[in-house]
C-alpha cells in the first residue's frame, strides 16, 4: 500500500523548476531512499511534502485518500509525518530535554497551559534520549551539543513524535562511525514496527544496505526507480551521479 | 520616606510592565516597541471611568482590561504577519498610531491637557489615597502578575514560546500552530500592561499622552534587556535599577536641569555596553 | 482653487525631505541590513552643528553647512567603526544591532539637549527677510526651493554614484550579499564605513534644510527616520526610484490625511500607510 503519492508535483524557485512534475508512489512499512546529486530536489521534495514549502501545482496523496495541494506546516503532524532538516534545526537556547519535550506536549493552547501528562510525556523523552546516548546531557543548552549529537538529538526528537512517516535530510552526514551505528539500528527498527522511513542519503553503501526502494532524481526529475541493488547498476545512473 | 515609598510604588509598576513584556519579547523571540501603547489604554481606561462615570477602580480596571484584550487581538492578528525588523517597526507604528489617538481624540482624552483629578481606590474600608496602601495594592497586583507569568513560562505553553523564539519553522512542523501561539502571549502581556497602566494612573491622579510615547515603550524594552532576557528576576532587577539610576545621578550630583537628559545618555551607554559586552543582560537566559 | 494648491505644494516639499532620508537610509540599510534607529538623530547633528558654527562661533553660513555636513558624515563614521564595526566582527544579530542603534540614538539625543538644551530653534536668521514665491495660488519659501533642488540633485548623485562608479559597483555587490563580496576580495567593513559617513552626511544635511525650514530640535530624528523607514519600504527597499516614489506617496497622503483633521494625526496616518502597505504589498511599489 502505498502511504505517500506525489502527482505531477511542481516547485519552482524563480521560474527555475526545483522540482519537475513529479509522481512517485512511498510504500508504507518500507525504507525508501531518495538519491540523486546536490541541487536534484531531494531536500526541496523534503520541503515540500513538510510543508515547509508551498506546492505550485500537483498534488500529494497520503494513505490513498487524503489529496493535498495545500499543507502548511503545523498540519502535517497530523497526517502522522515528521522530519529531520539537512542542516540541524534545533531549538538552541533551551536544554536537551526541552528540546524533546516541546514535540510532544499538547498542543490545544488550553490543555498546554495547564498540562496533564508530564509524567508520560518525561518517559517517552527518557526513552528516546537513552536511545541516542543523550541522556545524561539531558540539562545542557542544545547549543553546546558536538555536531554528531546535535545531529542524534535531532533524530531523538522525530522519534518522540511516534509518527507514521520519519523524513530524515542526510541523517547520517558527518557523523563518526559508532554514531552511524546508532542512527542506522533506529532506522531498522522503524521498519520492524512498520513505520515508513524516506532517506536522503548519499552514501551508496548506506543506500544498498538499509532501502527496499530507491527513488534518483536529477534537476527536480524522476530518473529512476526500483531496488538498489539493479537501479544502482545501470551506467546512465552512475553517470548521472558521479559525473564523468 | 514619602519619597521612597513614591519610587517604590514606580518600580513595582515599571517591574510589572517589564515582566509582562518578557513574555512576548524575552520568551517568544518578537521584538514588540508598543507595550507603552496598552500601558495607556489601561491607564486611560481607568482614568475616563473614573472621572466621567461613578463606576469603582475595580470596575474601570477590568473595562481597561477587556479594551486591551480587544485591541491587542487586533494588533495580534496582523502583527502576526511579520517578523524580525518588520515586526518591530510596525510595533512602533501601533505605538505612534495609539498616541495619536489619545493627543487627538480630545472629546474622550482631553487630548494633550490631559485627565486631572483621578481618585485613588478605596475598599473594604481601606483608603488607598495613603501611598503605604497604594504601595500594598501595587504589589499585590504585581505578584498576581509575577505569579502568573512564571506559571506560563514553566508550562509546556511556555516551553512552546521558547521553541518559538529558537525556530519558528521547525516547531511549526511539529503539529504547533505557532500564531495562536504567539497571539496569546501578546494578549496576556497586553492585559498585564493594562494593569500597570490603572495602577499608574489612579497612584499619579493626572495623566497626559506624553507618558505613553514610543520612548515609554523603548524605555521598558530597556528595562528587560539590561535585566535580561527570557528570566522574569532579570526584569525586576532591570526595573530596580532604572528607576534608580535617576537617584544614583543625582547622588553624583548632576545638576537638576540636565538630569533627565543625563539619564538617558547613561541608559542609551548602559544599552550600548550591555549589547557589546553581555548581549544576554544581568541575569538573561537568552540572547537576541 | 482655495487651499488645494498649498496642500500639493506642502506635500511636495514633505515628499522631498523624506526623499533625502529615505535615499541615506536605504542605502544603509541595504549594505548593513539592521535598522538603524540612529539614523535619525543625524538630522538633529547636522542641524546642530550649524546652529553652533554660524550663531555661536559666528562662521559664514555657507561654511558652517560644509563644516556641519562633514562632522555628521564623520559621527556616522564614527558610530560605526566603534560600535556596529565591534558587533558585526561579533557576529551579533540584526535584532542586537537594533538595540544598540537604540542606544545610540538615545545617547546622541540626550548629549545634543545637554549641550544645547532641548529648546527648538531656528537656523534661519530673520524669516522676513527670506524670498517668498507664488506658485498657481500656492505659497513657497526660498528655503522650500532650496530642498526641492537639492532633494532633485542628490537623487541624481544617488543614481550616477550607484549605477556609474566603481565604487557604487562595489556597494551593490554588498547589497547583493556581504560574504560573496568578501570573498571576492572586496573590504566590506573599509566600504560600509564610508556609506555611513555618505549617509550620515546626507541626512545631516537633510536635518540643516529642515532647520533652515522650520527649526530644529534633539527629538526630530526619530520622526523623521520614520517616514524615511516608511517612504522606503512603500516603494520597495533597495530601489532608488522606489524610494523617491514612497516619499512622494507618504508626503501626499500625509498632507491630504490632515486636509480635515488634525495635523497631529501625521504620524499616524504615515504609520497607517506603512501598515496597509507591509499586508497587502510587502515588498513596495517597484519590487516584485
Amino acid at each position: 500500500m502505498k502511504i505517500i503519492e506525489t502527482k505531477n508535483l511542481v516547485k519552482r524557485f524563480n521560474g527555475v523548476y526545483a522540482i519537475d512534475r513529479l509522481s512517485i508512489g512511498i510504500e508504507k512499512g518500507q525504507i525508501t531512499g531518495i538519491v540523486g546529486p546536490n541541487g536534484s530536489g531531494k531536500t526541496t521534495l523534503i520541503n515540500l511534502l513538510s510543508g515547509v514549502l508551498k506546492i505550485d501545482s500537483g498534488e500529494i496523496v497520503v494513505d490513498g485518500t487524503e489529496k493535498i495541494t495545500r499543507i502548511l506546516p503545523h498540519q502535517v503532524f497530523f497526517y502522522g509525518i515528521t522530519r529531520t532538516f539537512q542542516n540541524v534545526r534545533l531549538f538552541e537556547q533551551m536544554t536537551v530535554l526541552d528540546n524533546i519535550l516541546v514535540v510532544i506536549t499538547e498542543r490545544n493552547i488550553f490543555s498546554s497551559l495547564f498540562e496533564k501528562h508530564i509524567e508520560y510525556h518525561h518517559k517517552i523523552a527518557e526513552e528516546v534520549l537513552q536511545k541516542v546516548g543523550l541522556w545524561k546531557k539531558k540539562n545542557q543548552l542544545a547549543a553546546n551539543l558536538s555536531y554528531g549529537q546535535r545531529k542524534l538529538l535531532e533524530i531523538a526528537r522525530a522519534l518522540a513524535m511516534k509518527a507514521e512517516v520519519y523524513l530524515f535530510d542526510e541523517p547520517f552526514a558527518g557523523l563518526f562511525p559508532e554514531m552511524r551505528k546508532i542512527v542506522s539500528v533506529i532506522v531498522q527498527e522503524l521498519k520492524q514496527k512498520n513505520k515508513t522511513v524516506i532517506l536522503i542519503e548519499h552514501d551508496i553503501g548506506l543506500i544498498r544496505e538499509l532501502c527496499d526502494y530507491i527513488f534518483v532524481m536529477n534537476e527536480g526529475r524522476l530518473l529512476a526507480e526500483g531496488k538498489p541493488e539493479s537501479v544502482l547498476e545501470r551506467k546512465e545512473i552512475i553517470e548521472a551521479y558521479f559525473g564523468n | 520616606m514619602e519619597y521612597l515609598i513614591h519610587l517604590a510604588i514606580l518600580f513595582v509598576i515599571y517591574a510589572t510592565l517589564g515582566v509582562s513584556l518578557n513574555l512576548v519579547v524575552g520568551y517568544t523571540g518578537l521584538l514588540s516597541v508598543t507595550h507603552a501603547a496598552f500601558y495607556g489604554i489601561g491607564a486611560y481606561t481607568t482614568a475616563i471611568f473614573l472621572t466621567k462615570s461613578g463606576v469603582g477602580f475595580f470596575s474601570s480596571l477590568v473595562s481597561g482590561i477587556v479594551i486591551v484584550v480587544v485591541i491587542s487581538f487586533l494588533v495580534g492578528v496582523v502583527l502576526s504577519k511579520f517578523k524580525g525588523d518588520y515586526y518591530a517597526l510596525v510595533t512602533f507604528g501601533f505605538n505612534a498610531i495609539i498616541f495619536a489617538v489619545f493627543l487627538n481624540w480630545q472629546n474622550l482624552t482631553n487630548g494633550s491637557l490631559g485627565v486631572p483629578g483621578i481618585s485613588r481606590p478605596e475598599l473594604f474600608g481601606i483608603n488607598f489615597a495613603n501611598n503605604f496602601n497604594f504601595l500594598i495594592l501595587a504589589l499585590i497586583f504585581f505578584v498576581l502578575v509575577y505569579f502568573a507569568s512564571r506559571f506560563i513560562v514553566n508550562s509546556s505553553f511556555g516551553r512552546v514560546l521558547k521553541a518559538i523564539r529558537e525556530d519558528e519553522t521547525a516547531i511549526a512542523v511539529f503539529g504547533y500552530k505557532t500564531l495562536s501561539f504567539k497571539l496569546v502571549v501578546f494578549i496576556i502581556s497586553a492585559a498585564m500592561a493594562a494593569v500597570a497602566g490603572s495602577l499608574f494612573a489612579s497612584y499619579i491622579t493626572f495623566i497626559d499622552p506624553s507618558s505613553f510615547q514610543l520612548t515609554e515603550s523603548m524605555f521598558i524594552l530597556a528595562i528587560i534587556i539590561l535585566g535580561g532576557l527570557g528570566n522574569l528576576r532579570g526584569s525586576i532587577l532591570g526595573a530596580l535599577f532604572l528607576i534608580l539610576l535617576p537617584e544614583i545621578l543625582r547622588f553624583v550630583g548632576f545638576s537638576s536641569d540636565i538630569d533627565a537628559q543625563m539619564r538617558q545618555v547613561v541608559y542609551g551607554i548602559i544599552l550600548i555596553l550591555l549589547m557589546l559586552y553581555r548581549p544576554q543582560g544581568l541575569i538573561g537566559e537568552y540572547k537576541l | 482653487m482655495g487651499i488645494l494648491p498649498q496642500l500639493i505644494l506642502n506635500s511636495i516639499i514633505a515628499g522631498a525631505i523624506y526623499t533625502l532620508v529615505a535615499l541615506s537610509f536605504n542605502l544603509i540599510y541595504s549594505t548593513t541590513k539592521f535598522f538603524n534607529l540612529a539614523h535619525g538623530v543625524m538630522a538633529a547633528i547636522g542641524g546642530y552643528a550649524v546652529f553652533y558654527f554660524s550663531k555661536t562661533l559666528g562662521l559664514d553660513i555657507h561654511i558652517a553647512i560644509v563644516l556641519g555636513v562633514i562632522l555628521t558624515g564623520f559621527v556616522g563614521f564614527g558610530v560605526d567603526k566603534f560600535i556596529y564595526l565591534q558587533l558585526r566582527k561579533r557576529k551579533a544579530s540584526n535584532m542586537v544591532l537594533l538595540v544598540a542603534s537604540l542606544g545610540v540614538m538615545t545617547a546622541l539625543q540626550a548629549i545634543i539637549a545637554i549641550l544645547f538644551s532641548s529648546r527648538f530653534k531656528t537656523l534661519s536668521g530673520n524669516i522676513d527677510t527670506q524670498k517668498i514665491f507664488t506658485i498657481l495660488g500656492g505659497v513657497i519659501t526660498q528655503t522650500q526651493l532650496v530642498i526641492l533642488l537639492s532633494a532633485v540633485l542628490i537623487m541624481a548623485g544617488f543614481v550616477i554614484f550607484l549605477y556609474k562608479t566603481q565604487f557604487g559597483k562595489t556597494v551593490r555587490a554588498i547589497s547583493d550579499d556581504e560574504e560573496v563580496a568578501r570573498i571576492i576580495g572586496i573590504n566590506t567593513n573599509k566600504i560600509i564605513g564610508y556609506i555611513f559617513f555618505i549617509g550620515s552626511a546626507v541626512t545631516g544635511f537633510t536635518g540643516i534644510l529642515i532647520g533652515f525650514d522650520v527649526g530644529i530640535e534633539p527629538t526630530m530624528g526619530l520622526s523623521l527616520l520614520l517616514k524615511g523607514v516608511i517612504a522606503s519600504i512603500v516603494g520597495g527597499v533597495g530601489n532608488i526610484y522606489g524610494g523617491v516614489l514612497g516619499a512622494f506617496l507618504l508626503g501626499f497622503v500625509e498632507n491630504f490625511g490632515i486636509w480635515k483633521i488634525s495635523g497631529e494625526w501625521k504620524d499616524a496616518i504615515a504609520f497607517a500607510l506603512l501598515i496597509v502597505f507591509l499586508i497587502f504589498r510587502p515588498r513596495g511599489i517597484m519590487n516584485k
